[in-house]
């Protein structure tokens, strides 16, 4: 029972008992971040992330058996995830946007949570500096058109055709590196 | 095509509102799934709120409870043997330390300014400037850099004050979120509000608020005091 050190690794998960969770309780407080952080990688927002989260949560504890081990609670909770984000996509966009796939590395390690930065770092290098500069403004440092139109030293009506561009090309570009 | 639904989708993610369902065509898809990607790159933008943690948990707790009780004492289900077994000793240890860091986190907002974070007085120091009076209006919130020190100015009901921008958990460097309002560390996802007080965390203990600078105004300028550069040569 000692095992519940408050070891501070660079991954803030508490170290369980290898029979699996004692409640309920702490399968949720061990597995909460790394859940909300997989599906916020994949729908960007809070709100989405949020009611997806409580989602997960709220169907996958129910039926779970706690004479499980951690390893199967944690594939069972993305495994949760992916149904739920599945349904998300079908509902409000009607198509696939973005998933959760079958991985070998543990669900709450960084690959699985998200590749979103490195794949977004291979996109911005290989995009003219304006386009770069422009996407790293709005939405990797969160400035506001008017901010990054001073920063730029461009018009705010230059910023969002700039915008759009570079999204557009961005997208081109990260969807020939996925297939 | 849908260019109208991908616009008010991209604003809406860029802002932090939920966006609006639309029907893309195929490259209207790529191009939100290239924006949902660059969002998410965001340091720390992924951390989840307290609140939110908190909420969730008193939601399934609710379900639990609501659950448990009916169900007759057949269920071999280990949550009910638990209880009467010797394990619950281990049961309550945890709940007891998922309580308390809860209660901490919850706290930090009744908290005032004063008793949390603790001011940082160099022994030897002197004043520095940070700012014009003028780069610092209500509202605002301006990082400087002197060295031995650095943090963030702003300016509360006319008054400046400035708060430490370094972590207090680990020591890294926070940068400003502007469109959240919040300093964020890029080691742990942890935020603080940009009077210093912890935001979010995901930690096993909450860090300490940020240390307060002490700060005057005088003649259109900012200072802060600050210990000096150590004058030593390499």
């Amino acid at each position: 029972m000692t095992a519940h050190g408050d070891s501070v690794g660079p991954r803030p998960l508490r170290a369980v008992p290898d029979g699996g969770y004692p409640n309920w309780e702490a399968v949720y407080q061990d597995n909460a971040t790394w859940v909300y952080r997989t599906i916020y990688a994949r729908v960007g927002n809070r709100a989405d992330a949020e009611d997806l989260t409580a989602e997960v949560f709220l169907a996958a504890l129910r039926p779970l058996r706690l004479t499980a081990s951690v390893g199967e609670v944690r594939g069972y909770l993305r495994a949760t995830a992916r149904t739920v984000l599945a349904a998300h996509w079908r509902e409000t966009l009607g198509r696939e946007i973005t998933s959760i796939d079958d991985i070998e590395q543990p669900p709450e390690s960084e690959e699985a949570i998200s590749t979103a930065p490195q794949r977004v770092a291979g996109v911005l290098g290989q995009l003219p500096d304006n386009y770069r500069q422009v996407l790293e403004l709005r939405f990797l440092q969160g400035r506001s058109i008017k901010e990054s139109a001073a920063e730029l030293g461009v018009s705010v009506a230059n910023v969002k055709v700039l915008q759009h561009r570079a999204l557009r090309l961005a997208a081109q570009v990260n969807e020939k590196g996925e297939s | 095509m849908n260019a109208r639904g991908l616009r008010r989708y991209i604003d809406d993610l860029l802002a932090g509102r939920r966006p609006m369902p639309f029907r893309p065509d195929d490259f209207e898809a790529a191009q939100i799934r290239t924006a949902i990607e660059l969002q998410a790159a965001r340091l720390g933008s992924d951390a989840p709120r307290q609140e939110f943690l908190t909420d969730l948990r008193r939601r399934l707790a609710a379900q639990e409870t609501g659950v448990a009780a009916p169900a007759p004492k057949t269920g071999a289900n280990r949550r009910h043997v638990i209880v009467g077994s010797s394990a619950a000793a281990a049961a309550a240890v945890a709940a007891v330390s998922i309580d308390r860091a809860l209660i901490d986190s919850g706290q930090v907002a009744d908290r005032g300014n004063d008793s949390g974070s603790e001011q940082l007085t160099p022994s030897t120091g002197r004043w520095m400037r940070v700012a014009a009076s003028a780069e610092v209006p209500d509202g605002v919130v301006h990082p400087f850099d002197l060295g031995t020190v650095n943090g963030f100015v702003r300016r509360v009901d006319g008054k400046a004050q400035a708060v430490s921008g370094v972590c207090t958990h680990q020591g890294c460097r926070l940068w400003f979120d502007a469109p959240d309002d919040r300093l964020r560390c890029p080691c742990h996802s942890t935020s603080f509000s940009p009077a210093g007080q912890v935001l979010t965390h995901q930690l096993p203990i909450a860090p300490k608020p940020l240390p307060t600078l002490m700060v005057r105004e005088q003649g259109g300028v900012i200072e802060v005091f600050v210990p000096p550069e150590p004058n030593q040569p390499a």
